[in-house]
């Protein structure tokens, strides 16, 4: 039973095909790196830059990666522009080009103005759109019907 | 006479068709024979288009003494021809490689940011939102800490379902193909209503996906939720975060996804019936280019 139990718990995308979240496994295991080099560069006080020694050996503590590993992944960030990278004697040091809150809060904005945007060219499918108040009413009365409808549901 | 009739037919399916198809709301209750209906008469309006074009190339262009006169005809008839499948060919392109790259950026971005939540990425933010980032292999599902706040556990799952329904059922392909259409032609066609009621559609397949897992209660209390948890990120617009210009109309096809929450029959008739008019859009286009061709082999 256990066994059976932990498969059905490593599943929370039952509906998806196995096919798709194969394929988004190697690209998901580097997207897990790269956060967890970010949280460490994040946790750091603003604008202190780190060495890719001290990144490492804060990664090394919970789990088990290379020296290099850590240093690719630096490197891709800082192509990506999400951290600055800067010269320091013979080694680089690296921190992040903004905080975690402004980086949601970017990312956010931009997704509020692709729900608002021409659907012609909206890249994201959003579960509402924008309502205005009239709307919120008329929605609010049609959720009452609803419910009358189909008490036996609620 | 087959160049008229396909003529006919690219004109009708291209403008009266689809304007009356986008007011005929009876439409709605059968979603997925309508967005089938939808996709034929599309596609059966460039087949006729560019069928009506090449025949009336061949007709004055191909015969055994052509005259000055037909070399004009099939010169202006090959030119707009062409003009058509260009402009498909080069709004396909457009959009196709604007939508990847948007889509590419804000994954990565996601990724950096949000934490494995339960069947979704959650992003740490007041506003409520919920929403999927479509992608060959990297299609994520999105809700933020806001919205979780807001939302009972049934609700969440609702809304979850609803997402993935959209993923597994690639509405995303759909609504770029009409997305395709309305850049090409934007005007003289009903291009517009197409792919609003397209839009339409693709939400209300994906409610009804939804509602088969969860229940259409939850799921319906979560679409008011969520709107309602909208209304001050408009406000929050105005203070920094801009929100672009959105269309009037958007907020009532919410009313009209709760309302049809409640019609759960199958209505097989027209379901058959709409069916059997999706076939007939495209094989008639198709008929009239093969049948003369054939004729000539004969």
């Amino acid at each position: 039973m256990p066994a059976a139990k932990r498969r059905a718990v490593a599943r929370p995308t039952s509906g998806e095909p196995s096919r798709q979240r194969q394929a988004s496994r190697p690209s998901s295991r580097l997207g897990d790196l790269e956060r967890a080099v970010m949280e460490v560069l994040w946790s750091r006080p603003e604008q202190e830059s780190c060495t890719v020694r001290e990144v490492h050996a804060e990664l090394a503590g919970t789990r088990d990666i290379a020296y290099t590993t850590v240093m690719t992944v630096l490197d891709r960030l800082a192509k990506k522009d999400v951290v600055h990278q800067e010269r320091d004697g013979r080694a680089y040091r690296y921190r992040a080009a903004a905080s975690r809150g402004s980086m949601t809060a970017e990312l956010m904005r931009e997704t509020l103005t692709d729900f608002g945007r021409d659907s012609r060219q909206s890249a994201l499918v959003a579960f509402v759109e924008e309502a205005s108040a009239d709307d919120i009413a008329a929605l609010k009365q049609a959720l009452a019907e609803l419910s009358r409808v189909d008490p036996a549901d609620s | 006479m087959t160049t008229l009739v396909l003529g006919a037919l690219a004109v009708l399916l291209a403008g009266p068709v689809p304007s009356l198809m986008a007011r005929w709301h009876v439409l709605r209750r059968t979603p997925r024979a309508a967005m089938l209906l939808w996709q034929s008469v599309a596609l059966g309006a460039v087949l006729a288009a560019v069928g009506a074009g090449l025949s009336l190339v061949t007709d004055h262009a191909w015969r055994q003494e052509p005259s000055v006169f037909g070399f004009v005809v099939a010169g202006v008839a090959l030119t707009l021809t062409v003009i058509v499948v260009g402009r498909l060919l080069l709004s396909g392109h457009q959009v196709g490689t604007t939508l990847r790259a948007l889509r590419r950026r804000h994954r990565r971005q996601l990724d950096l940011l949000s934490y494995d939540g339960p069947g979704a990425r959650v992003l740490e933010h007041d506003v409520p939102v919920a929403y999927c980032v479509p992608g060959m292999n990297g299609a994520r599902v999105v809700v933020s800490a806001g919205a979780l706040d807001r939302l009972e556990t049934g609700e969440v799952e609702a809304v979850l379902a609803h997402e993935r329904a959209h993923l597994r059922a690639r509405h995303d392909l759909v609504l770029e193909a009409f997305s395709v259409l309305h850049r090409a032609f934007p005007r003289w066609v009903s291009s517009e209503a197409a792919l609003a009621e397209v839009q339409l559609l693709a939400e209300v397949l994906a409610d009804r996906a939804a509602a088969r897992v969860s229940g259409a209660m939850p799921l319906a209390r979560a679409l008011v939720a969520l709107a309602e948890g909208r209304a001050p990120a408009a406000a929050l617009g105005a203070s920094g975060v801009a929100v672009g210009g959105s269309s009037a109309a958007s907020g009532s096809s919410l009313v009209t996804r709760v309302t049809l929450l409640r019609d759960v029959g199958e209505h097989r008739f027209q379901a058959t019936l709409l069916v059997v008019a999706a076939s007939g859009v495209l094989a008639l286009p198709t008929a009239f280019v093969v049948v003369p061709w054939f004729n000539s082999l004969a």
